[in-house]
C-alpha cells in the first residue's frame, strides 16, 4: 500500500511540474461514472456539457484515481420511472461507483431512495433544491452517500429571518401558498423566526384560484404583526398584500424571490411597497467564479446563463476529487466518505481547472486535504449533504428591482449556523 | 368572529347577484349553465373598457366620489355593461344553447355551457393577458369600526351591499308586482301551458337572459372592486355561485340571494374551523349537506 502511495505521490508531483501544459499521461484504465440529467429539455443539455466540460478537464490532469474518467450519460426526460430506470442501468450494467443527478427534486428523490442507497452509490445532484433531502438524511436514510452543490430553500427563508431581526421587527405573520414549495417555506421560515427571536402571530395558507382572500387576509391580521412574511406567487400575492394593506395591514413586508416580478410591482403599487424588502439567493462574487464564467465561454462561447450550470459544474468536479481523494477501487461509501477531504475549509485552497485539479491530486497524495474553490463559490456541504448560497436583499424600485445588500457565502452559513 | 360575519356577508352580495341570474336561467331554461359565472367576468371587463373610454371623453367624471374608490365614469360603465352583457347573454343563447336546445337533451346543453365558458374564458384572456387588471390602483383603505374587537370596513363594500340589496329589491317588485313577473314565473312552471295562454316564451326567454346577463355583469363589476380582475375570475366564481344556487333552492330567486349570504359567511368563518389550507372545501361541502337533507335546497320545490 505505501508503495502504491510513494509512486501516485511521484506521479502527481510529475504532474505537478507539467501542468501548465496540461500533458495528460496515458493510462490503461477507464474508471465510468454516471450521470442521470433531463438531456432531452432545452435547458437540461447544457447541464450535462457543462459536467462533460469537468470530466475533459480533469481527464487532462490525467483523470482521477489513476485512470482516466467516462461519463456514461442517460436521460432522464423529468421523469421519475425514466431516470430510475436510467440510474438502474447505470449502477447494474455499467458499474458505476459515482452517480451525477438527477435535475429535478422528484426524479433524484426515487433514484435516491430505490437506487443509489441500497447499492452503496455515491449520488451527487446539481440541480435539487428540496429540503425532503435534508429531513431524509436527518433520518439517517441517505447513508452518506448524498450530496448536491444547489442550494436548498433554507437559504432563502435564513436570509428572510435576518431582514426581520435586522429590522428589528417583534412580530410577523406569515401567508403562503399551499403547495410544496409554500408549504416548504412556511415551515422553514416560522422556525427560522423563533430562533431570530421575532414572534409569528399566524401562519396562512393561500390557495391559489379562490374568489377573494378576505377570511385569510383577516386571519392573519388578528394577531397585529409588526410585518408579514410573504411566500406567495405575484397572481394570489397581489390579491392578497391589496386586501392586507386596505384592511391596515403594515407595509412592513418580507418577500420570496417568487415575487420579484414587475406584475406584482405593478398591481399592488410602487407607493406601497416601500417597506418591502425581498430575499433571494444569488451567484457568487469570488474569483472562482468568475474564472468559471471566463472558463466556460472560451469553451462554450456563449456565457453559463442557464439554470444549474455552475452548480452542474461544481457537482462533477467535486464528485472526481472525492474519487481522487478515495484512491483506486473505492467503493461508492468511500468516495463519499473522501468528500470532508477535498471540502476542508482549513484545507489547501485548489481552482476549478486542469491546474487546480492536479494541485488537488498532489495534496491528496500527500495525505493533505484541499478546499474546492468552484464555479458556485467555495463549497462546503453540512452534515445532510447540504450546500449554502450567498444571498441578496432587494427592494422594488422605478425600474424594477435593485439590490439593498450582497451577503457573501461566509456569512450566511455563519448566520444559518447561529440559528441552529 | 364579527369581523368574519362582516366579511361574508359583504362577500354575499355579490354572489347572490350572480346566484339570481343563474337560478333563473337554470329553472326557465331547464339546465345547468355553467358558463355563467363567465358572464361575471364579461361584465366586469366591458366595464373595465367602458371606464376607460368615458374617463377619455370627459375626465371630470373620472374624479373619485369619496370616500368610495368609485368613479362617475365607472358607475356609467356599469350601467353600459350591464346592456352589453344581457346582449351578450342573449347572442350566446341565440347562437349556440338556442340550437342545442332544439336539437339535443338536457345533457348537451351542460357540455354546450361547458365548453362556452371556455371559450369565453379564453377569449378575454387573449385580449386582455393572463395578469390582473384593476378598475383603480390606488388601494382603497378600510375604515376602522371598532378597536377591540378589531372591526373594519370598507366603504366599497358597504356601496357593494346596498346597491346589490336595492338590486335585489328592484327585482322582487317585478317579479311580484308586474304582468311580466307572473309571466316569468308561469313559464317557468309549464312553459307549453303559459304558450296557451298568450304568454310569448321566445320574449320571456329573452327577458331572462338579459336580467341574468345584466345582474351578472353588476356582480362581476363589483367583485372587481372588491377585488381584481383576472381572466379566470369565473373559473374562481362558478363554484361558490353555484353553491349558492343549490343552497337557495334552484328557481328562487330568494333563495338565490339567501343562498349567497350564506355561502359568502360560511366561506369566510370556516376559517375558524378548518385550517386555511381546507378552505376551498366549503362549497362543496354545503351542496353535498344541502343535497343529502334538503334536496330541493331552502326554497326550491320538488316539480315533476
Amino acid at each position: 500500500m505505501s508503495i502504491i502511495r510513494v509512486s501516485r505521490a511521484s506521479i502527481g508531483l510529475a504532474l505537478g511540474l507539467s501542468a501548465v501544459s496540461g500533458a495528460a499521461y496515458a493510462q490503461d484504465c477507464t474508471t465510468k461514472i454516471g450521470a442521470v440529467l433531463p438531456t432531452s429539455v432545452d435547458w437540461g443539455r447544457p447541464i450535462a456539457e457543462t459536467a462533460q466540460f469537468a470530466v475533459d478537464q480533469v481527464n487532462a490532469a490525467g483523470g482521477a484515481a489513476g485512470c482516466q474518467i467516462e461519463m456514461v450519460l442517460r436521460d432522464t426526460q423529468v421523469d421519475p420511472k425514466v431516470g430510475v430506470d436510467a440510474a438502474k442501468a447505470l449502477v447494474d450494467l455499467e458499474g458505476v461507483k459515482v452517480l451525477l443527478g438527477a435535475v429535478s427534486s422528484g426524479v433524484s428523490m426515487p433514484i435516491l431512495t430505490s437506487v443509489t442507497v441500497p447499492s452503496g452509490v455515491m449520488q451527487m445532484s446539481c440541480c435539487s433544491s428540496s429540503t425532503a433531502f435534508t429531513g431524509l438524511s436527518e433520518e439517517g436514510k441517505t447513508n452518506g452517500l448524498w450530496y448536491r452543490t444547489f442550494a436548498t430553500t433554507g437559504v432563502q427563508s435564513a436570509v428572510g429571518a435576518k431582514v426581520a431581526a435586522d429590522k428589528g421587527y417583534k412580530s410577523i405573520a406569515i401567508l403562503y401558498k399551499n403547495d410544496d414549495w409554500g408549504q416548504d417555506m412556511a415551515r422553514l421560515i416560522a422556525a427560522d423566526f423563533a430562533a431570530v427571536g421575532v414572534e409569528v402571530t399566524a401562519s396562512v395558507a393561500i390557495n391559489d384560484a379562490q374568489p377573494n382572500y378576505r377570511a385569510e387576509v383577516t386571519d392573519a391580521l388578528s394577531g397585529q404583526p409588526e410585518a408579514l412574511y410573504l411566500a406567495l406567487y405575484p397572481a394570489e400575492g397581489t390579491a392578497a398584500v391589496r386586501e392586507w394593506l386596505s384592511l391596515g395591514g403594515t407595509q412592513n413586508m418580507i418577500l420570496a424571490n417568487s415575487l420579484k416580478s414587475d406584475e406584482f410591482r405593478d398591481n399592488v403599487g410602487l407607493q406601497y411597497l416601500g417597506s418591502a424588502l425581498g430575499t433571494d439567493t444569488a451567484s457568487p462574487r469570488s474569483e472562482s467564479a468568475d474564472a468559471f464564467r471566463a472558463a466556460y465561454q472560451e469553451r462554450f462561447e456563449a456565457e453559463p446563463n442557464g439554470p444549474g450550470l455552475a452548480n452542474s459544474y461544481d457537482a462533477a468536479m467535486l464528485a472526481l476529487l472525492a474519487m481522487e481523494a478515495a484512491g483506486k477501487d473505492a467503493s461508492g461509501a468511500d468516495v463519499a466518505a473522501a468528500m470532508s477531504r477535498v471540502t476542508d475549509p482549513a484545507g489547501t485552497p485548489v481552482s476549478a481547472d486542469t491546474a487546480g485539479f492536479v494541485a488537488a491530486k498532489e495534496v491528496l497524495a500527500g495525505g493533505g486535504t484541499v478546499m474546492f474553490q468552484g464555479a458556485t463559490g467555495d463549497v462546503r456541504f453540512d452534515e445532510n449533504g447540504d450546500v449554502s448560497a450567498p444571498a441578496v436583499i432587494w427592494s422594488f424600485s422605478e425600474s424594477g428591482t435593485e439590490e439593498i445588500e450582497y451577503i457573501p457565502l461566509s456569512d450566511v452559513d455563519a448566520f444559518i449556523a447561529s440559528l441552529k | 368572529m364579527i369581523q368574519h360575519l362582516l366579511d361574508g356577508i359583504l362577500t354575499g352580495s355579490y354572489l347572490s347577484l350572480g346566484a339570481i341570474g343563474l337560478t333563473l336561467v337554470m329553472h326557465i331554461l331547464r339546465f345547468a349553465n355553467f358558463s355563467h359565472a363567465e358572464l361575471l367576468s364579461l361584465g366586469a371587463y366591458a366595464a373595465l373598457v367602458c371606464d376607460a373610454l368615458v374617463s377619455g371623453l370627459a375626465p371630470f367624471l373620472a374624479v373619485k366620489l369619496a370616500p368610495l374608490s368609485l368613479t362617475g365614469s365607472l358607475i356609467l360603465a356599469i350601467l353600459v355593461s350591464m346592456v352589453l352583457t344581457g346582449l351578450s347573454a342573449l347572442l350566446i343563447d341565440r347562437l349556440v344553447f338556442k340550437r342545442v336546445r332544439e336539437k339535443g337533451q338536457e345533457l348537451s346543453m351542460v357540455f354546450a355551457s361547458f365548453g362556452m365558458a371556455l371559450i369565453m374564458r379564453n377569449v378575454i384572456g387573449l385580449i386582455f393577458g393572463l395578469s390582473p387588471e384593476l378598475y383603480s390602483r390606488d388601494i382603497a383603505f378600510a375604515t376602522v369600526l371598532s378597536r377591540d374587537p378589531l372591526i373594519l370596513i370598507k366603504p366599497d363594500q358597504v356601496f357593494v351591499l346596498g346597491a346589490a340589496l336595492l338590486l335585489m329589491f328592484a327585482l322582487h317588485l317585478v317579479l311580484s308586482r308586474t304582468t311580466f313577473g307572473y309571466a316569468l314565473r308561469a313559464v317557468a312552471e309549464n312553459p307549453s301551458l303559459a304558450q296557451v295562454n298568450g304568454v310569448n316564451l321566445q320574449r320571456t326567454i329573452m327577458a331572462v337572459w338579459l336580467i341574468g346577463g345584466g345582474l351578472a355583469a353588476v356582480a362581476g363589476v363589483f367583485y372587481g372592486i372588491s377585488h381584481q380582475l383576472i381572466p379566470v375570475m369565473g373559473r374562481d366564481l362558478v363554484l361558490p355561485i353555484f353553491a349558492a344556487t343549490i343552497v337557495g333552492g334552484i328557481g328562487s330567486v330568494y333563495g338565490a340571494v339567501l343562498g349567497g349570504f350564506i355561502v359568502g359567511i360560511a366561506g369566510n368563518l370556516a376559517l375558524l374551523i378548518l385550517p386555511s389550507g381546507y378552505t376551498p372545501s366549503v362549497p362543496f361541502l354545503m351542496i353535498l349537506a344541502v343535497l343529502m337533507i334538503r334536496p330541493h335546497g331552502l326554497f326550491g320545490e320538488a316539480r315533476a
